[in-house]
């Protein structure tokens, strides 16, 4: 269809033309069997698409948009919260016993040092004894003397 | 102004209650406007939560010499209009639905069986010819159709000028109007040959 008026005929049907061209429309229209036809055809369309049934939304939509749309707190509430007795002096109590745990724990750790190494090294030297034990295949200290005289022994066999 | 111009100047001020009216006016619009705009039920809710969601935080632009409606289906049309191109959301698969029956709007309690069925077929027409039209083809189809705007506000949603929007509408029309007279011309030759 190569008709001029064409383009105008639905804007036609939606009462969309300015009143000079919806008049030069319906002069051309009695004479145009094309446009005719398509004015039955969109006529007929526009009365298909009226008919055509309802959508319904989800009813969940409403309550997952309001949560997302939900004022967070601003930084004077948050601050105004934290300040709350309720919520601060246990938070205060909690940190002070946090501290003094930790000073407690480094002091400790400085002054036994010295303790520990001494210990440490008597435990060491006892493990030193009872490996020289074995290694001669003693099983009493009592025998250590033995050792020790074994020279006077070998002297005065 | 009116009184959803009104409601939105609370919005902006940070009213919630005012954008629940909103929403309860606007939904039904909203979510029929993004399923026959992406012809897929379960798309076309998440798209109107984040549409409701973009107009709460878009809400201090919002100047209330435009109307709520335009400025709201602006939102709604950029928002589906991007979500297709940036290729979230195809209406390639719509054929597929249809045939599923997800794309199907729930039937009412009224037609007749044969009635009811016809009336799908109708929808699935106009819905397989909305998929064959370009975007912005079918925005304007959509808001002048079923939301019943006129060409002057839908060029505003659209940011297109009246002459491109009645140019729009009529192809959109026309592509419509074919395809729902080759459904029918099938089911006239169908029922003559039973």
């Amino acid at each position: 269809m190569s008709c001029v008026y064409e383009e105008d005929l639905t804007a036609y049907l939606d009462g969309e033309l300015a009143p000079s061209r919806r008049a030069e429309v319906e002069a051309h229209l009695p004479g145009c069997a094309d446009c005719q036809h398509l004015v039955a055809l969109l006529n007929h369309a526009l009365s298909v698409v009226r008919t055509l049934p309802e959508y319904t939304p989800a009813k969940n939509t409403r309550a997952a948009v309001l949560r997302r749309v939900e004022p967070g707190p601003t930084w004077a509430q948050v601050l105004a919260r934290a300040l709350n007795p309720g919520v601060l002096m246990p938070s205060l109590g909690l940190a002070g016993a946090l501290a003094l745990a930790l000073v407690v724990n480094v002091a400790a750790r400085r002054s036994g040092s010295e303790h520990l190494d001494a210990r440490q090294l008597e435990l060491a030297s006892n493990l030193d004894m009872v490996e020289d034990l074995d290694v001669l295949g003693l099983d009493r200290f009592e025998d250590l003397d033995v050792v020790e005289h074994l020279q006077e022994l070998e002297v005065n066999p | 102004m009116d009184a959803d111009a009104e409601l939105m100047l609370r919005v902006a001020a940070g009213d919630t209650a005012a954008f629940a009216r909103l929403f309860d006016r606007y939904q039904a619009s909203v979510t029929r406007f993004a399923f026959r705009y992406v012809g897929d039920p379960a798309r076309a809710e998440e798209l109107a939560q984040d549409i409701f969601v973009k107009l709460f935080r878009s809400a201090k632009r919002y100047q209330p010499t435009a109307k709520f409606k335009t400025f709201l289906f602006r939102v709604a049309a950029n928002h589906c209009l991007n979500e297709v191109r940036r290729g979230e959301h195809r209406m390639d698969s719509l054929d597929e639905r249809l045939q599923s029956g997800d794309a199907a709007e729930p039937a009412t309690d009224g037609p007749r069986p044969d009635e009811a069925l016809q009336g799908q077929e109708l929808q699935g027409a106009v819905m397989r010819a909305l998929g064959d039209l370009s975007e912005r083809e079918r925005a304007a189809f959509l808001l002048c159709r079923f939301e019943g705007m006129p060409y002057r506000e839908i060029a505003q949603a659209l940011e297109a000028t009246e002459a491109a929007v009645k140019s729009l509408i009529h192809r959109a029309t026309v592509a419509v109007a074919q395809k729902i007279e080759a459904l029918q011309a099938g089911m006239k030759s169908a029922r003559s040959e039973s």
